[in-house]
């Protein structure tokens, strides 16, 4: 517990010191179902010859980075093995699997929406077609920092 | 039309109301303009109207509109760009005069080089050196900049910096030495918000077998613009100082060779190179072909390390991109502009499609170039050019930049609005959501910023000297806690530079640039080749922040 919450410190010092924190800096929750877990991501824009990478419809791509501590293993949640990174609309009806996560740093795939919530939830395994497990942390891409999506249950760690 | 022999420009087609277009006083309200004869409606995008507080408001200027008083009729009507071929110690004569351009089937008085909307597509090749003599017949002071070009620098056409303005009337002589090829620009360098927006803009075509000897079917030069236009009038340009500084002017007409009406025709299979040049003021476009595939191969003074597919071109305001596109099949091809408009109001994004054009195939391509096409060619010549420069890469920034805004009597809805735009965040802005407070800021309100972060000088103050032949490393910061965060697109007059990163990831595919994108909230690290010796304005490209002070001087001097 206490690594863990050191850790986290550690973790938003360094993402303050850095100078990093700014509008592509989504700090994630975490919920009942891991409530010792903390993370950041941070949304770079993906690779393209242009000054901004987009679709062809305009919206930004951007590959995320992750900065996780304190999750604990996934099997101490129910008959899980990993965690999954996850882009989805704000009004959860599109979701895109980004990849697997594990505490430390990673980066995962690139998230196509123009706002769009960060969800890390516990799998069965690393590539799932579709979210199952619990939600054990959540963040807003900056455009949706206005809404709030506290009250939905998936964010409150109940199984997906 | 008359067209030179390396290029097939296309005529374009309306296809019908498009969002830009669809942008209309929908809301009923109009705001007076002084001077004028009845009130001036600000086209509001499609949903969105104007804040009360700020009806009846008008921009502290006076409006200037060219040739008022004259009647449109007697002026010649501005004809097509037409391709002048020029060798090393050719003289050319380049005249900005007064026009009458038909937009939508409705007469405006606007400004032309030789008549010709855009100028004359002058090509020579890489290494000559031309001389041109400017005329300035129109009724502002003006010069001429050779965007792109390492020329000398006494030719730079930088009022104040290089060469005294041209007044109504008089004369300049150029001397245009081209050392890079590639696809290049002129314009002028006074009150580009107004002068280049109503039509002083030309392309330079330098030639190089690299680039304009590939095994493609066609070539064609493509000038992106827009211009804002409500009903059947122009908008007006504040006379003392530039209007619209907040965002740009971001026009609701958009245009492609100046014309609503382009058209290219095809066959199927035809693989056609695209010399994309964006000459709006403030705009910057998402390009793509109808779903056709598309190759990058260049860009501002150049090729890629590597070709790449793309699904669009995301091009700002003076930059330059050479693309491949194939049409594989019989049918049309709608030329694109697809991005993500934000109504800030209720925080929504939503997706804005205007046709720029069309691409027509018919009939079997005489020339197959299918292989050639499905083969993404690494440069091994640019990569070898650029070995020399790698070990600077990852030396310290040698000067830090902050782009920003300060803002001081705007009007107080408009100050209020501000803190709600911040909550919605897209690295570039690609069409104004908020016309009427953009319209209402002047350059006496808003000071765009280049700040030097370790003088804390700010724009023309800042002192900036390099020694000829040095590599200068700089980083770009676009603080996205401004008043209002917006991308930059950030020329360097004079020189090339390299992107070398963004936002600390390392840019993989290098290519030369003399413009480069700033998103909001980005911090971008560019190369400067530092070899041409003079006084070298550096600027934001939005020809508003331009004229709202966001410019500064790089001294590169004799060893």
């Amino acid at each position: 517990m206490i690594t863990a919450r050191l850790g986290a410190a550690l973790l938003a010092a360094g993402v303050l010191a850095a100078g990093r924190a700014g509008p592509y800096d989504i700090t994630l929750l975490s919920t009942p179902a891991a409530p010792d877990a903390r993370g950041s991501a941070r949304l770079v824009s993906a690779e393209s010859p242009f000054g901004v990478a987009v679709t062809a419809d305009g919206r930004a791509r951007y590959d995320i980075e992750l900065r996780i501590t304190g999750l604990p293993a996934p099997s101490s949640l129910g008959a899980y093995r990993t965690y999954v990174a996850w882009a989805a609309t704000p009004d959860l009806a599109h979701w895109t699997r980004l990849g697997p996560v594990t505490n430390g740093s990673s980066t995962v795939g690139t998230a196509e929406y123009n706002k769009f919530l960060l969800v890390i939830t516990a799998e069965p395994g690393s590539e799932p077609a579709a979210r199952s497990g619990p939600t054990v942390l959540h963040g807003t891409s900056p455009s949706g920092w206005l809404q709030t999506f506290l009250a939905h249950p998936i964010f409150r760690g109940a199984p997906g | 039309m008359t067209f030179g022999p390396r290029f097939t420009l296309a005529a374009l087609v309306l296809l019908g109301a498009s969002p830009a277009a669809a942008q209309r006083p929908d809301s009923g309200m109009t705001m007076a303009m002084p001077g004028m004869a009845s009130p001036m409606p600000i086209p509001m995008p499609p949903g969105m109207v104007m804040i009360p507080g700020l009806v009846g408001l008008a921009p502290a200027v006076t409006p200037f509109l060219p040739g008022v008083g004259v009647d449109p009729a007697s002026l010649a009507e501005a004809g097509p760009m037409r391709t002048v071929t020029l060798a090393s110690g050719d003289t050319f004569d380049l005249t900005a005069s007064l026009v009458r351009r038909v937009i939508r089937g409705h007469p405006y008085v606007t400004y032309a080089f030789n008549g010709e909307v855009p100028g004359p597509l002058i090509t020579m090749p890489a290494g000559a050196t031309i001389t041109v003599r400017f005329h300035n017949r129109i009724d502002l002071p003006s010069t001429v900049h050779w965007h792109g070009i390492r020329l000398d620098n006494r030719f730079d056409g930088v009022p104040g910096v290089t060469q005294a303005a041209v007044a109504p009337g008089d004369s300049f002589v150029y001397q245009v030495h081209a050392p890079d090829g590639g696809m290049f620009w002129y314009h002028p360098h006074v009150r580009e918000d107004i002068e280049q927006a109503l039509g002083l803009f030309g392309g330079i075509d330098v030639v190089t077998a690299a680039i304009d000897s590939a095994p493609v079917n066609a070539r064609a030069v493509l000038f992106l613009d827009d211009l804002l236009i409500n009903a059947d009038t122009l908008i007006p340009f504040g006379r003392e100082v530039p209007d619209f500084t907040l965002m740009g002017r971001v026009g609701n007409v958009l245009m492609v060779n100046g014309g609503t009406d382009y058209r290219l025709a095809v066959r199927a299979g035809d693989v056609v190179r695209f010399y994309l040049v964006n000459t709006a003021s403030s705009r910057t476009f998402n390009l793509s072909f109808g779903g056709a595939p598309i190759k990058v191969i260049g860009s501002d003074v150049g090729r890629f390390e590597r070709e790449a597919w793309v699904p669009s071109v995301v091009i700002a305001p003076a930059e330059r991109y050479i693309v491949d596109v194939r049409f594989d099949s019989a049918g049309s091809y709608p030329v694109l502009n697809r991005v993500q408009a934000i109504n800030h109001f209720i925080g929504e994004f939503r997706a804005e499609v205007d046709t720029l054009g069309v691409v027509t195939a018919a009939g079997a391509t005489l020339a197959d170039h299918h292989a050639d096409f499905d083969s993404l060619h690494t440069n091994a010549d640019v990569v070898r050019d650029l070995a020399r420069y790698r070990s600077a890469f990852d030396r310290p920034p040698d000067k830090r930049f902050t782009l920003t805004v300060s803002t001081h009597g705007l009007a107080l809805p408009t100050a209020q609005f501000m803190t709600i735009d911040t909550a919605y965040y897209a690295p570039v802005e690609w069409i104004d959501g908020m016309p009427d407070m953009n319209w209402l800021s002047t350059a006496d309100q808003v000071r765009w910023e280049i700040r030097d972060d370790a003088t804390g000088k700010v724009d023309r103050d800042i002192d900036w000297h390099v020694p000829v032949g040095s590599l200068v490393k700089v980083r770009f910061f676009n603080d996205p806690k401004s008043f209002h965060p917006m991308q930059h697109p950030i020329h360097l007059h004079g020189q090339r530079m390299l992107v070398l990163a963004r936002d600390g990831v390392r840019n993989t595919n290098l290519v030369w640039k003399d413009t480069v994108l700033i998103p909001v909230g980005s911090t971008v690290d560019v190369l400067i080749d530092a070899s041409n010796p003079g006084a070298w304005m550096m600027h934001c490209h939005i020809a508003e922040h331009l004229g709202a002070g966001m410019m500064a001087v790089m001294h590169v001097d004799p060893r």
